[in-house]
């Protein structure tokens, strides 16, 4: 066979898995640019409200993610314990749970039949079906990415570098924020974009968990699944925004770890 | 003045050692996984001893029996670990600027400038680590240590990533600094030209232990153990026995051969070690045999010619020998062609005995 079209054969595969990522995100676009009343749908309330909600709530749970998760990464990157590896797997576990097993887990933890309600009852609080709830089911599907990411970067750094800040002065906090946290930054920023994501995609755990309401736990991925069976427009608009913000922050992410000077050497 | 004593533990290895110091450049000689790094750690504070005492220039850092442990931030010891360990996403100027976060930032400015001129650094401050070549990056790392002035310089294999020739500029230029700065200094190396060249005392390790110690001298030319001696690189350990004291010698029969050698205590019939370094051995040009009385003259065969970049080393196999050969000979590559040896096969040498070092078999393991 000549080499050209051994050439041309292997194109095909690649075409094939290229069209099959590509095509059903041109679809959406095409279906959404031939609908009518697209800046009109976007004012309704089932779109900004999710919208909002999804906002806050994938930021929130970001934010818890990175707060707690950091230091356990960091402990996992650097102290051998026993049971370590446990630790490790049961951090793992959630990125494997089907969402809606999650949802149940975290029902049967929080809600008012769970393990934890009469307590939370006791002090007044409501967990299951609130915003709260969806935040709780976003950060437990989406911390072990940001977790496994940063405990990688954290690896990676020389502790050798560390020791040399130690001896230079510098106190475990200040060599963590000025040595270890910059060089391991490429993975933590990519773990983070990660988890985000995975938390703005978050659906089965939060319906089971949080429940579908409007403005307080229904995100845009609950929104678009309601909006399929009434408001095609609504599902495609919302879907739209969703592709765009993920390409984005994706893109945004490449192109700062490639001009960061962190980039030479991560 | 430097005392260290430290116990320690790590995944199977045990580091049982104890050193005194009181000359300015101290080497820790010995072999790759002997501890000496995990001793220059214990030192520095980045790694906690189970038992034992660091007192550096008066000061106890560490002491397990009046618990104290000073944290690595309060020790004041410059470390400078092997490869230099400079933060890669720092430039050279704040490298060195990084243990003077403290001070306002007009005088730490003036600092960093005053460094980079005495390290010969100007221009580079902007650069990364990976911009520089491997002898600035060693400037900057000492720069870096010296900046918040350690009274104890820690050095691991501060040449094991150059090649040969950088390794002897930077040898002496090491040198240089220590005793322009005056500071006490401790280099770890397992290189024995650099042990050689910069160690006014050397601690030789083997397998987490302190297996000798003493002034340069007493340790390249007057090891304690066959181990040692194998360590600096002595060469020539041949197995003899003792035979007689005489007033003023001490006689050694080393294959059937009666050898003299620098009186010494020790009981006729122990077994002992022979020690001559290979450039120790003289070759005896026969025209000049009588000009002075010589001592243990030995006849052989050059059997293999070993020639490294300045220094050629002969296999001599002696006469009524069976064995492959029995004494490495060093000498200078003019002196091997001045004397024709590309030709000549049979030669004399002659062992002096003041280069005659003798070691009891049993010594040490």
């Amino acid at each position: 066979m000549p080499a050209n079209v051994r050439r041309a054969l292997l194109l095909v595969p690649i075409l094939l898995v290229v069209s099959f990522l590509v095509l059903p995100l041109v679809a959406i676009f095409l279906k959404v640019l031939s609908r009518e009343g697209i800046w009109e749908t976007l004012q309704r309330p089932l779109v900004t409200q999710a919208l909002r909600l999804s906002f806050i709530t994938s930021l929130s749970s970001l934010l818890l993610a990175v707060l707690c998760g950091t230091p356990i990464a960091y402990l996992l990157a650097r102290c051998r314990f026993p049971g370590a590896a446990l630790v490790d797997t049961f951090i793992d576990l959630p990125m494997v749970l089907p969402p809606a097993v999650a949802g149940v887990a975290l029902l049967m933890t929080f809600g008012r039949r769970g393990l934890l309600g009469p307590w939370l009852d006791l002090m007044g609080l409501q967990i299951g079906f609130t915003t709260v709830a969806v935040v709780l089911a976003q950060t437990f599907v989406s911390a072990p990415f940001y977790i496994r990411a940063a405990r990688a970067g954290f690896q990676s750094v020389d502790q050798e570098l560390e020791r040399v800040a130690y001896t230079l002065g510098h106190s475990a906090l200040s060599t963590f924020l000025r040595v270890t946290v910059p060089l391991a930054f490429p993975a933590l920023l990519g773990g983070a974009v990660m988890a985000w994501a995975r938390a703005l995609g978050e659906f089965g755990a939060t319906i089971m968990f949080a429940g579908n309401t409007i403005g307080r736990t229904q995100t845009m991925p609950l929104a678009i699944y309601i909006a399929l069976q009434s408001d095609l427009t609504a599902a495609l608009v919302l879907s739209a925004i969703l592709v765009l913000l993920s390409f984005g922050v994706l893109f945004c992410v490449r192109l700062l770890l490639r001009r960061s000077p962190f980039g030479a050497y991560a | 003045m430097l005392e260290v004593a430290v116990h320690k533990r790590l995944d199977g290895f045990r580091l049982d050692v104890a050193f005194t110091a009181r000359e300015e450049l101290v080497v820790l000689f010995g072999p790759s996984g002997s501890g000496k790094s995990l001793t220059l750690q214990a030192i520095a504070g980045t790694v906690q001893p189970e038992a034992g005492r660091i007192v550096i220039d008066g000061q106890t850092v560490y002491d397990s029996a009046a618990s104290i442990d000073l944290p690595p931030q309060a020790r004041r010891v410059g470390y400078v670990p092997q490869h230099y360990a400079l933060f890669p996403h720092l430039t050279a100027g704040a490298n060195i600027a990084f243990g003077l976060a403290d001070l306002p930032r007009r005088e730490r400015e003036r600092r960093v400038a005053e460094l980079l001129t005495l390290f010969d650094l100007q221009g580079l401050e902007r650069r990364r680590p990976h911009e520089l070549s491997g002898g600035q990056q060693q400037r900057v790392a000492l720069a870096r240590a010296l900046a918040v002035q350690p009274q104890l310089l820690l050095l691991d294999e501060p040449f094991a990533a150059l090649d040969a020739p950088l390794r002897g500029a930077l040898r002496q230029e090491l040198a240089q600094v220590q005793t322009r700065w005056g500071i006490t200094t401790l280099l770890v190396t397992h290189d024995l030209a650099d042990a050689f060249a910069l160690g006014q005392r050397v601690i030789v390790y083997d397998g987490g232990r302190v297996i000798q110690q003493g002034t340069r001298d007493a340790v390249f030319f007057r090891p304690l153990t066959r181990r040692v001696a194998e360590f600096v690189g002595t060469g020539n350990i041949l197995p003899a026995v003792v035979e007689q004291m005489t007033a003023g010698t001490l006689w050694l029969q080393w294959q059937g051969r009666r050898i003299a050698a620098v009186p010494a205590q020790f009981v006729p019939g122990t077994p002992v070690y022979l020690c001559i370094r290979p450039t120790q051995i003289l070759i005896v040009r026969p025209d000049r045999l009588a000009e002075r009385e010589r001592e243990n003259l030995l006849c052989g065969d050059i059997v293999g010619t070993l020639m490294q970049a300045e220094t050629y080393t002969l296999h001599l196999r002696l006469d009524e020998s069976n064995t492959a050969y029995d004494l490495e000979v060093a000498l200078p590559g003019y002196v091997y062609h001045r004397l024709s040896l590309e030709s000549e096969k049979r030669i004399m040498v002659e062992l002096r005995r003041q280069v005659l070092h003798v070691i009891p078999r049993d010594a040490g393991a």
